[in-house]
């Protein structure tokens, strides 16, 4: 048991869902990205906090996967940025709505 | 004491950060408190004692994703702002659902007390002698050595896939 175990969990809770509700609610594809990276500062977060609870180095190698899919998810999602900007001169979610009900 | 104090100055930065990304206007804006959203969890890393994960963070979140959504903002070119968030049916649903999931996992963490049985391989002291960078190296490159490959291709399918998808089509 690392000291203030609970404070770095509910912070990764909290960071988590700071994302979520961001992504959700913002029509801006970029800070929609960012908010999906923050998701993912979240979960890295956790994954150190029982990296040290548990002494065990499985969860540092995930973050270290995470980090890298973080990586590329960031080059391929702003290739698709540009394309959809040349397609539409915008980059508003709102105006992407061909698979929504 | 003081460790304790600034480690409560750097949870609360990091979440007040991380609000200004999701709550400004401006995406320059956005972008610049996401980096520092980035820096302020490589702090909290540091805390955790794991000061090669600190730097990862700063290099490859800060450093690279950072630079490439800065650069996107800047090939994007956009001025124009796109205006106040609006609050649709579906986004309204959404943020609900948000909200109630979130105290619903606080909840759970204060249940789970069990971790601690869990005692991995890797002791406090040798975390401590060696740091981070020997052990991690030695789980990664023989039990997750596999992964590891796996990850190395997927990158490289990533900058591939990148560079086909933007490049200007021929016809």
């Amino acid at each position: 048991m690392i000291e203030h175990q609970s404070l770095f969990l509910a912070l990764a809770v909290t960071l988590f869902f700071i994302g979520a509700a961001g992504a959700v609610v913002r029509r801006n594809a970029i800070i929609v990205f960012m908010c999906i990276e923050i998701m993912l500062g979240g979960v890295n977060l956790a994954f150190l906090t029982f990296t040290r609870t548990t002494q065990n180095l499985d969860g540092a190698f995930m973050v270290m996967c995470i980090m890298a899919v973080a990586a590329v998810e960031a080059a391929v999602g702003l290739a698709i940025f540009f394309l959809l900007y040349r397609k539409t001169g915008s980059i508003d979610l709102e105006k992407f709505n061909l698979l929504k009900w | 004491m003081l460790e304790s104090m600034l480690l409560y100055l750097a949870a609360a930065l990091t979440l007040v950060t991380s609000v200004m990304v999701a709550v400004t206007r401006n995406t320059v804006h956005s972008a610049l408190w996401m980096v520092a959203s980035c820096f302020l969890l490589a702090v909290v890393f540091l805390f955790l004692r794991l000061q090669f994960m600190a730097a990862l963070q700063v290099i490859i979140y800060a450093g690279a994703v950072m630079m490439f959504i800065i650069f996107a903002i800047m090939m994007l070119n956009l001025r124009v702002n796109p205006g106040r968030i609006q609050l649709r049916s579906t986004k309204t649903a959404g943020l609900v659902l948000v909200l109630f999931l979130f105290p619903a996992l606080l909840l759970l963490l204060g249940m789970g007390r069990g971790i601690a049985a869990l005692q991995g391989q890797v002791s406090l002291r040798a975390l401590e002698q060696f740091g981070e960078v020997p052990l991690l190296a030695n789980v990664m490159f023989s039990d997750y050595l596999l992964p590891f490959e796996l990850v190395s291709i997927l990158l490289t399918v990533g900058v591939i896939g990148a560079v086909a998808l933007a490049k200007k089509r021929k016809d």
